[in-house]
């Protein structure tokens, strides 16, 4: 996918901004509406049993079994700091291919709800504004304006190769 | 090559006199092979290598046709042809290829990779087939299938321009060629030089692997003193035997075989190359996980709730037929891994033969079991382990052929190769008639090293575990092959990261033998699952010795701290599963909880969980790189009800106890 590579190696440069443009799958996180790229999604599905491993972060929610394959689950709340919260019917898992240290691999992100697809062109995607050195802003894409509303665009690779994540909350505020 | 163009007339002249009609007469086959002999001579003054061999073998041919009694012109005829089709190809492929061997390394790899494996395998076959002239000049199944060996590589080394080997190949030809023709006798000396021969082409191997890979390596020096040596066998005793009609049989035997040459001697692959196709592992490895797969899916659908309800025979029988597919399916993908054990074995021969010599013991290799089949994986894995036992063997476990005589044994010893199936297992046996393991002496070496305390009473089967300690050795004196004490511990760990298990037998003065249980394969494992909390880990069956419910007296806290368990007599540390793994267990009370008795690396421990599910045989999967940091977890497995279950990796689990971190 090298539109991502190119908008993920320099995020903050506008002439990259077409690179963002393309489809998103916009998802619930508490309060916010994030999206990320629909490449990067193999299949949204139910919640279903997850089997916990020992000695992980809070974060990781343990391993789930994709038609025959083993893949970890991430509760992206607890990732980015947001208090955990119970799971309901609206709790999805998102199973997204991410790059690993060596290949490809699948992971499942635990979120709140999916909301929708949205086709974005690169005018409606701005630059995340600048807040300081606290937040470490590459794994964030960009924002989208849609509706009078803001979606946080994620580079998923990103977010789930980086250990810590800042408390994403003072985004939006 | 400026004469390229003369050289190329003569054989065409040659070619053209053949279809004109064959030598009749004796004293015309000496005019095509001085005719021959100028090629050659010319082929020579222009470095066209593969022209000279070319030449050389067709000369052969026909001296070889021409010496026998009651020639009929029809004999030699036969080879002609053939041999001028030769000299043509070997002119077409000296006329585009330089003739630096080092530069035409460079072509074509795939036909280079394939040529290293084929010619390995033929090497293989070679050195298993002189080990059985060795003790059988007189075996003409054995000497046709080495020269049939030696024959194909110098086939395929003359198409793909490696001269150095093709010549040594040729050389060796020459000499089996001769005792085909019982012109010469297969000595002792004559089995050495041949198997140095097929070192040196190994040497040649290794090197056309290495230059495959892109590294950069030196091609082996060329051994003048080895091609002398060879040439000495057949030059000095100048071929006398009369030829007879005892010869002419074995040529017509040999000649048949050798038109179907690419196959290796039958009785080294008793499935015939031609029906074998040639597969990436990594597709293989691919099919076994999707067959697993499917026995995974299958068992879903079998136990689906709302399929039990349905009650149609139909249905069931439609059921029953996809699970016996689905089973059937798997095995099929399982057994494409396998590969039988017979090889390995052999390769061990040979280092019998070396080693005895160099010992001066007197030692047969007996194998059984040979059609055995393992994971290829296992296989690979073993040969290391397995050379050490041998080398332990032949080293200390064999007597010298007096003392052996002195204590009213034959003088020629045995070491036994062995692999059976055993409850769907396969057992792999080293084992020798030597002295057997001497009790007293691996006790006081284990005690003189503090391996153990002196007064501590040792049952049989824990003074022979003994040597399985890192440091023991009871060579008195250091041999160069072992008595370094990296033995056996070294060979304990290979066998138990393949997941087997290794036990001694032995009897003094009879002998002693090394037990090797090893799983077919390493993709399933069966495994104990078991309970603790709501969550469900898998423990793998083999390092399992026993469970049962404790009772009061059983289990005891050390110092307020370790807890311990009373097992059969002795004291084993105990470990509380839901502790280490920080999870909520059903009670926190033993006694109604299970004990399982573990065993990893010759020490046992007890894992504490709340109740045993069931046995279940697991396709492994790994975790990946998310959960590379968790120790006591080795894979993951799908349970049967579709959820995923953790397999535990005890030997880290129990050796790390405190490794649970800040999480």
């Amino acid at each position: 996918m090298p539109s991502t590579m190119l908008s993920a190696n320099q995020p903050m440069a506008p002439a990259q901004s077409d690179g963002r443009a393309g489809k998103y799958l916009t998802f619930q996180l508490a309060k916010e509406e994030f999206g990320i790229r629909v490449l990067k999604v193999r299949e949204i599905m139910g919640l279903q049993e997850i089997t916990a491993v020992p000695q992980t972060p809070a974060h990781i929610k343990g391993v789930i079994n994709l038609r025959g394959k083993v893949v970890p689950v991430i509760d992206l709340r607890l990732k980015f700091g947001i208090p955990a919260a119970e799971y309901t019917q609206r709790t999805c898992i998102i199973v997204t291919q991410v790059q690993g240290e060596s290949s490809a691999v699948l992971m499942g992100i635990v979120v709140d709800g999916v909301s929708e697809v949205l086709n974005l062109t690169g005018a409606e995607i701005e630059d995340t504004p600048e807040f300081g050195e606290q937040i470490a802003g590459n794994y964030l894409l960009g924002m989208a304006k849609v509706k009078g509303k803001v979606k946080i665009l994620l580079d998923i690779d990103k977010v789930l190769s980086t250990q810590e994540l800042h408390n994403l909350n003072i985004l939006a505020h | 090559m400026p004469c390229s163009a003369d050289l190329r007339q003569h054989i065409e002249d040659l070619a053209l006199r053949l279809v004109m009609g064959g030598p009749e007469t004796a004293q015309a086959l000496a005019d095509w092979i001085s005719a021959i002999q100028a090629i050659q001579k010319a082929a020579e003054a222009e470095k066209a290598q593969a022209v000279v061999a070319a030449a050389d073998s067709a000369i052969q041919q026909i001296r070889q046709a021409s010496s026998l009694e009651d020639w009929d012109g029809d004999t030699p005829m036969a080879g002609l042809p053939e041999a001028i089709a030769r000299l043509q190809q070997a002119l077409d492929a000296g006329m585009q290829a330089p003739v630096a061997a080092d530069q035409s390394i460079a072509q074509d790899p795939e036909l280079l990779a394939d040529f290293a494996l084929e010619s390995r395998e033929h090497l293989a076959a070679i050195e298993s087939q002189v080990l059985i002239l060795e003790r059988d000049p007189a075996n003409t199944e054995a000497l046709h299938a080495t020269f049939r060996g030696f024959h194909t590589i110098k086939g395929l080394a003359g198409f793909l321009e490696l001269w150095e080997v093709q010549k040594l190949a040729h050389e060796v030809e020459t000499v089996l060629d001769r005792a085909r023709n019982a012109e010469l006798a297969i000595t002792p000396a004559a089995t050495d030089v041949i198997l140095l021969s097929a070192d040196s082409l190994r040497r040649w191997l290794a090197y056309v692997e290495l230059r495959l890979h892109g590294e950069n390596s030196q091609p082996p020096a060329h051994d003048q003193g080895l091609l002398d040596r060879i040439r000495g066998l057949y030059t000095t005793p100048e071929a006398t035997a009369p030829p007879g009609l005892a010869t002419l049989a074995t040529r017509v035997e040999a000649g048949g075989a050798e038109e179907n040459t690419p196959q290796p001697a039958a009785p080294i692959s008793p499935r015939p190359e031609t029906m074998a196709v040639k597969v990436d592992t990594a597709k293989l490895d691919f099919l076994v996980d999707m067959a697993g797969e499917m026995v995974i899916a299958e068992s879903l659908v079998r136990h689906d709730r709302e399929l039990a309800a349905v009650k149609s025979p139909q249905l069931q029988r439609k059921i029953a037929q996809l699970t016996r597919i689905t089973a059937e399916l798997q095995r099929t993908a399982m057994s494409m891994r396998l590969v039988p054990i017979g090889p390995l074995f052999r390769r061990m021969a040979r280092l019998v033969r070396d080693l005895s010599r160099q010992f001066s013991k007197r030692v047969e290799l007996e194998t059984s079991g040979d059609e055995i089949e393992l994971d290829r994986t296992i296989v690979e894995e073993l040969s290391d382990p397995l050379m050490h036992m041998v080398r332990n063997s032949l080293d200390h476990g064999i007597e010298s052929p007096q003392e052996r005589q002195e204590r009213g044994k034959p003088a020629l010893a045995h070491v036994y190769l062995k692999a059976h199936h055993q409850s769907g297992q396969v057992v792999v046996e080293v084992a020798d008639d030597g002295r057997g393991l001497n009790r007293e002496k691996i006790r006081s070496k284990a005690v003189e090293r503090g391996l153990v305390p002196d007064d501590k009473p040792l049952s049989e089967n824990e003074t022979y575990n003994l040597i399985f300690l890192p440091g023991f050795s009871t060579a008195e004196k250091v041999s160069n092959v072992s008595g370094r004490g990296v033995g056996m511990d070294v060979v304990r760990r290979h066998i138990e990261k393949l997941r087997g298990r290794i036990e001694i037998r032995s009897a003094v003065g009879a002998g002693s033998s090394f037990l090797m249980k090893l799983p077919l394969t390493l993709a399933i494992i069966d495994g104990l699952v078991v309970g603790v909390g709501a969550e469900r880990y898998i423990v793998p069956l083999f390092s399992v010795r026993e469970m049962f419910r404790p009772q009061a007296e059983t289990i005891w806290t050390v110092q307020n701290q370790a807890e311990m368990a009373l097992v059969r007599g002795s004291l084993l540390p105990v470990l509380r599963l839901y502790r280490r793994f920080r999870v909520a267990p059903r009670s926190e009370n033993p006694l109604e909880s299970i004990l399982i008795v573990a065993e990893v690396e010759g020490q046992r421990f007890c894992l504490l969980v709340d109740e045993l599910i069931g046995k279940q045989e697991v396709v492994i999967k790994a975790l990946g790189e998310t959960f590379k940091d968790v120790t006591g977890i080795s894979g993951g497995a799908i349970l049967g009800d579709g959820r995923v279950g953790l397999i535990l990796d005890l030997d880290r689990l129990f050796k790390e106890p405190n490794s649970a971190s800040d999480f």
